[in-house]
């Protein structure tokens, strides 16, 4: 995700700033969701120890549905995060994209050019072929036989 | 309840004075309030019988106990009792809730708790651990769908975004926001549109289908739904030979179906993720094809509106331009969409295979030329696909390669605008059609001439120019004839070098619809007036019609066999006189005897005979001439379709009658 440190003024370096604090952004939403985890699991274990007031342990069984449900959300919205950053792999990754593509004009250019010798080679050993097979047909016998 | 009721009564609710004071006030007893009387009233209520009731009890319990010690006991009674004096308790109990509903204000002294026996403490214990363990083996389970599910959306991404990255290597995807407002998650969507090579000259509108969405299907995998019919293919053909309404390709439709169909398996989970991403490629390459074919139709048709040499629209509807191409030619151009099946698909095959005419097959041809004229005008269509290919690659060429590599060039190149520069795209395409047609039919008529008469071999010459054809026709001196010669000559180099040619050439070059046709050996015209046996090597050359050239090629090779002959008799020292198709011999006394050729188009066994004639000395050339109309002349003599060799005889057996040369 880091985009070079560039300093100055452009698009580049407004760019760069740019990335820069989304990527802060995410690692405070990894941190976030990270230290919900492991709060809401740590109050689980917690509560295991049984009261005596049945009220109280009514009451945590909630507490513990809830905590689940929290720590679930945060496990969703790490998964939403990885998300954002393949995302961001697939559009921002333009240095392999430029690559890519150059690599593959570059195969397509050779492709093409080699189409075209091909082709030519193909037009050239058919021109010959007929010329022979003319030859070949117009001094046969059977030619000679069948106009005699 | 046991025992003696008790009635107490209240005072009437009148109010007594309570006091009066000295100025005379009267003191009444305040009103109490509702709540106050309740109190008054619940306070009243003597529990005290219900103590007696148990000392009593109690005191029984002791007496039968020591009174029944030494019988035996029911071992439910201590139950039955606790039982009832729980049922007084809850009585009581059920008085004073009945009596706080009534809202009635109750107030408690005080309660004690009882103090809990062991085994209630240890079973309260129990059922708070197993409600906990219960919780937790409930939280368990939710973790474990919850891991579940998280893990399949892991899965689903994985594979989404892999076959996003491997789509994105060759195709261009972008992120687009999705309008719903509930919706705040990202579309992506492919774009097929190049706009680098649209300038505002050309510019064009963008096809419908230049952005694709990407979805999930139920897999979770990226999937690209296209609706029906909405991708089309050009369409080419020639009026009368193909029909307007057969689709394109089967190729291209089976694989279209195909996609279809592993599209449909692909809801089976049968087809592993990379062929999919290669169906998904497929797909993607014929929408582009599709857009290209769009973009080819309506260049085309922007061209068919500009008037430019070799363009004749005589039809034009939605999607379907028709284009006349001279000598009652006439082809079309269509946009048809794919088709929707197999089974369709498999129905179509049968009726283009039927319905297509067979390409250059000109074997056929010479069959058929003789029994059905109007056939011979059918035949000698370019291949239709072929043609398609061409007009795909003309304008990508010249359009998008061009343009894409000279971004300032104007629009009059590209699209071919203006007449004043000569025929555009599209005229270029008809123009080459069009002598594509015209040049098959010249070669059926030269192989039919030439497969006629066994001395003339035609030989190809590919020119690799779309409106230029050329074809050259041999006449070949045998070579018998020419080893006869090169012993004979053998001795002398030099005149091996002066050697009659061993073969004349005839030169076939079509332009569009002109044919040029330029042979050696024939006479000029200067020569002819001189009456002289100049050597002649001009060259002719002529522009004919398609239906005057067979008559022209007999005519130059009969020139060159006299033309050879003539050549040969001279090398033997024997002098001849040339006219255009005649060769004359002076014989003896003023005698002359020539060998005349003639030649017919229609002669089906050869073009060219022969014919000796014979004349008197005599005799004037006004009087030969009437002599040469009469039906049955002693003078002529037929010799019918002569071959090299015998020719050669004839000569010299002519030559021999002349007195002979140095050679005999």
């Amino acid at each position: 995700m880091n985009k070079g440190t560039g300093a100055g003024t452009g698009p580049t370096a407004a760019a760069a700033a740019a990335a820069a604090q989304k990527q802060k952004t995410m690692m405070q939403r990894v941190e976030t969701d990270i230290a919900n985890i492991v709060d809401n699991f740590t109050q689980l274990v917690n509560v295991a120890r049984v009261n005596d007031p049945p009220v109280r342990n009514s009451q945590e069984s909630f507490m513990m549905e809830m905590r689940a449900a929290r720590m679930v959300q945060a496990a969703d919205s790490l998964l939403k995060l990885v998300s954002e950053l393949k995302q961001t792999a697939i559009f921002s990754g333009f240095a392999s994209l430029n690559d890519h593509v150059e690599q593959r004009t570059t195969e397509f250019n050779q492709q093409a050019e080699r189409t075209d010798r091909m082709l030519a080679r193909i037009g050239e050993e058919a021109a010959a072929s007929l010329k022979e097979l003319e030859s070949h047909y117009y001094s046969s016998a059977q030619r000679t036989h069948d106009t005699a | 309840m046991d025992g003696n009721l008790e009635i107490s009564l209240d005072k009437l609710p009148i109010k007594r004075l309570e006091s009066i004071e000295e100025n005379g006030v009267e003191r009444y007893p305040s009103d109490s309030s509702y709540d106050e009387k309740r109190v008054s009233l619940i306070r009243r209520i003597d529990f005290a019988w219900a103590l007696e009731d148990d000392e009593e009890r109690e005191r029984k319990k002791r007496q039968k106990k020591s009174s029944k010690d030494a019988s035996a006991t029911w071992q439910w009674q201590s139950m039955v009792e606790n039982l009832q004096l729980a049922h007084q308790e809850l009585s009581v109990i059920i008085d004073l809730i009945n009596t706080v509903d009534a809202n009635d204000a109750v107030t408690v002294a005080g309660m004690t708790r009882p103090k809990p026996l062991l085994n209630e403490v240890l079973s309260d214990l129990a059922v708070s651990a197993a409600t906990k363990l219960q919780c937790y083996r409930q939280l368990g389970k939710y973790f474990k769908q919850s891991a579940k599910a998280l893990e399949e959306q892991i899965a689903r991404e994985a594979r989404f975004y892999g076959a996003l990255i491997r789509l994105q290597q060759n195709w261009k995807v972008k992120r687009q926001r999705l309008a719903s407002a509930a919706s705040s998650s990202e579309g992506f969507i492919i774009d097929l549109f190049d706009n680098s090579l649209y300038d505002s000259a050309a510019m064009c509108r963008p096809s419908s289908l230049s952005t694709i969405r990407v979805d999930h299907d139920s897999a979770g995998m990226l999937a690209i739904n296209l609706p029906p019919n909405s991708c089309r293919s050009l369409h080419f053909g020639f009026l009368g030979v193909h029909s307007a309404d057969i689709p394109k390709e089967l190729g291209k439709i089976r694989t279209r179906g195909s996609v279809e169909q592993c599209t449909r398996e692909r809801e089976k989970e049968s087809v592993s993720d990379d062929e999919y991403i290669k169906e998904t490629h497929t797909l993607l390459r014929e929408v582009h094809q599709s857009i290209f074919d769009d973009q080819v139709f309506e260049m085309l048709n922007r061209e068919a509106f500009n008037q430019s040499i070799g363009v004749n629209v005589t039809g034009i509807r939605e999607n379907y331009l028709q284009l006349s191409i001279g000598q009652g030619n006439t082809l079309f151009i269509s946009l048809v969409p794919s088709s929707k099946g197999d089974d369709q698909d498999a129905a179509n095959t049968q009726d283009s295979e039927s319905a297509i005419v067979p390409l250059d097959s000109f074997d056929n041809v010479k069959l058929e030329e003789g029994k059905h004229g109007t056939s011979k005008r059918k035949w000698g269509f370019p291949n239709r696909t072929s043609c398609e290919i061409y007009l795909q690659q003309i304008v990508h060429e010249h359009a998008f390669v061009k343009a894409k590599d000279k971004p300032n060039l104007s629009g009059t190149r590209v699209s071919g605008q203006s007449g004043k520069d000569g025929p555009g795209l599209l005229g270029h395409f008809c123009l080459s059609l069009a002598h594509r047609i015209f040049s098959n039919r010249v070669l059926v008529e030269l192989e039919n001439v030439v497969c006629r008469v066994p001395y003339l071999h035609l030989m190809t010459h590919p020119t690799w120019h779309s409106q230029t054809s050329s074809w050259t026709i041999f006449l070949k001196v045998p070579q018998s004839i020419l080893h006869a010669e090169s012993q004979s000559l053998k001795s002398d180099f030099q005149n091996m070098k002066d050697a009659v040619k061993s073969q004349f050439r005839t030169k076939v070059v079509v332009n569009d619809d002109r044919i040029n046709v330029e042979g050696d050996g024939a006479p000029n015209v200067v020569s002819l007036f001189k009456r002289s046996s100049e050597n002649i090597s001009s060259v002719n050359k002529y522009e004919c019609d398609l239906a005057d050239l067979p008559v022209i090629i007999l005519l130059q090779a009969a020139s060159q066999v006299i033309c050879w002959l003539h050549e040969e008799a001279l090398m033997v020292g024997i002098k001849t006189n040339r006219d255009f198709l005649c060769l004359t011999f002076e014989l003896e006394q003023g005698d002359t005897v020539s060998l005349v050729a003639h030649v017919n188009p229609e002669d089906i066994k050869g073009g060219i005979t022969w014919w000796l004639v014979m004349e008197d000395g005599s005799t004037d050339d006004w009087k030969l001439q009437m002599d040469m109309y009469d039906g049955a002349s002693e003078y002529r003599k037929f010799l019918g379709h002569l071959t090299l060799d015998v020719l050669y005889s004839t000569l010299m057996d002519l030559v021999s009658l002349c007195g002979g040369g140095r050679n005999h």
